[in-house]
């Protein structure tokens, strides 16, 4: 029951996340904007078992996939299967290590955070290349990627700590892994 | 139990399949209504920001007056708008006045909007509006500031609208540059930065610092002839055409009224 109230909590905290990083202001000095999103997917797949983790991951790559969808002369360029494909390998990746650090953790829960929105951002960079052609790498091409991904890494304790607050998380009745290793 | 996450599988998988497959037109659909889902969330946090930002004005100014400031401040910013819109309209009716006789134009129909959100996406450039279909906005709708051209409008909800800036270089604008004749197509970049591309100008046109590039207005086209579009930076000859880097001319970064061009008076 817990695991069902968990998994309903984090998939409101899905769309209320892309809001608000929507009407964040950019980071000064580098006017960068902040991903909230990719920690909230962090913490969801680390939290969850594998399956309502991988159920978790297919809704952050809709609600990613459909708020970045760009239709151009009726051809969509980034559709919906790079964010699926992106964000199941993901939460597959995060639920194995999670395995094998005996649970969850909140430097787990940061370092993954940082790792995927890098890699997301880098990878939305590298398919629009792909598409688009050219390859226009210079400074604030590179500051896009590394800062929001830094800024993650910072957030994520406090994310962590809030959502452990918030989240009822508790062992589940049914004797089922997870979220039972929950550490700090 | 153990048949339930199977199942639970098997529809994971059928599903993720179906999104994969999806082709631009049930997409559109899903992106509206996930905009539907993220209009009050916006729309309130966006109240919420707007009440803590002008908190201090509040406290400084009598509420009446401020009402009334901001709404002498929108009224003035549509007639800006408006004139700005109007300007290449009146060379050209002086000169078909002369020419051919008289014409009857008519200048714009704007709806107000407030910008509730820029798109956090590192790649794209976009922002949303307060204003949807229930205002009269579909796609691909002009929208301006006082300044000139912000950008376009893409994925249309009820009461909230994606904007895809002129800064994104997906969005197209055919552009001209006052004082020549020169025409070309105006981009954004993707490097971020905020400057536009004119581009498929002439080799030879000798494109000065300061120089003024309107919207040319094409037929067919969405966006309306003589809206500011940027001012030249610098101008250098490819091998094949002539590229000037501009200035835009409407900051879309940190406006909080627009106005979408909904048609002619």
């Amino acid at each position: 029951m817990n695991r069902i109230l968990l998994f309903v909590i984090l998939s409101i905290l899905l769309p209320v996340s892309q809001a608000l990083q929507d009407l964040l202001p950019p980071i000064p000095p580098f006017q960068e904007r902040l991903q909230l999103l990719p920690i909230v997917f962090a913490f969801g797949v680390l939290a969850l078992p594998l399956l309502p983790a991988l159920w978790f991951a297919l809704l952050t790559a809709l609600v990613q996939g459909l708020v970045l969808l760009q239709v151009q002369d009726g051809q969509v360029e980034i559709g919906l299967t790079l964010p699926v494909v992106f964000f199941l390998g993901w939460a597959f990746l995060l639920q194995m290590t999670s395995e094998s650090t005996q649970g969850m953790r909140w430097e787990l829960h940061a370092f993954g955070s940082a790792l995927v929105t890098v890699s997301m951002i880098a990878g939305q960079f590298l398919t629009l290349c792909i598409k688009r052609g050219g390859f226009p790498v210079d400074w604030s091409v590179l500051m896009r990627i590394v800062v929001p991904s830094a800024a993650a890494l910072l957030i994520a304790p406090l994310l962590y700590f809030a959502l452990r607050f918030l989240v009822p998380i508790a062992p589940d009745d049914s004797g089922d892994r997870k979220p039972a290793g929950f550490g700090v | 139990m153990r048949k339930l996450q199977i199942a639970a599988l098997v529809l994971l998988a059928v599903l993720a399949i179906v999104f994969c497959s999806m082709e631009a037109g049930p997409l559109r659909h899903l992106q509206t209504g996930l905009l539907g889902i993220l209009s009050p969330i916006s729309r309130s946090g966006s109240a919420v920001k707007d009440s803590i930002g002008s908190l201090g004005k509040d406290l400084m100014t009598l509420d009446q007056l401020q009402a009334e400031y901001d709404r002498v401040l929108a009224e003035n910013r549509r007639l800006r708008a408006e004139n700005g819109g109007l300007r290449d309209l009146q060379q050209e009716n002086a000169h078909l006045r002369e020419v051919l006789g008289y014409r009857e134009r008519s200048s714009f129909r704007l709806v107000p909007a407030a910008v509730v959100g820029h798109d956090s996406g590192a790649w794209w450039s976009t922002l949303r509006i307060n204003r949807g279909t229930r205002d009269g906005i579909t796609p691909d709708m002009p929208v301006i500031t006082d300044k000139g051209l912000i950008g376009k409008t893409t994925a249309v909800s009820d009461n909230l609208s994606e904007v895809l800036l002129v800064t994104d270089e997906n969005c197209k604008v055919a552009a001209k540059v006052e004082g020549t004749k020169e025409q070309g197509i105006c981009t954004g970049t993707r490097s971020p930065g905020g400057e536009l591309q004119l581009t498929f100008l002439s080799k030879l046109a000798d494109l000065q610092p300061g120089q003024k590039v309107y919207t040319a207005g094409v037929s067919g086209g969405i966006f309306p002839s003589g809206i500011a579009l940027g001012t030249v930076k610098s101008f250098r000859a490819r091998e094949l055409d002539g590229m000037a880097v501009l200035e835009p001319s409407a900051d879309s970064g940190g406006n909080e009224e627009v106005f979408v061009i909904t048609g002619a008076k």
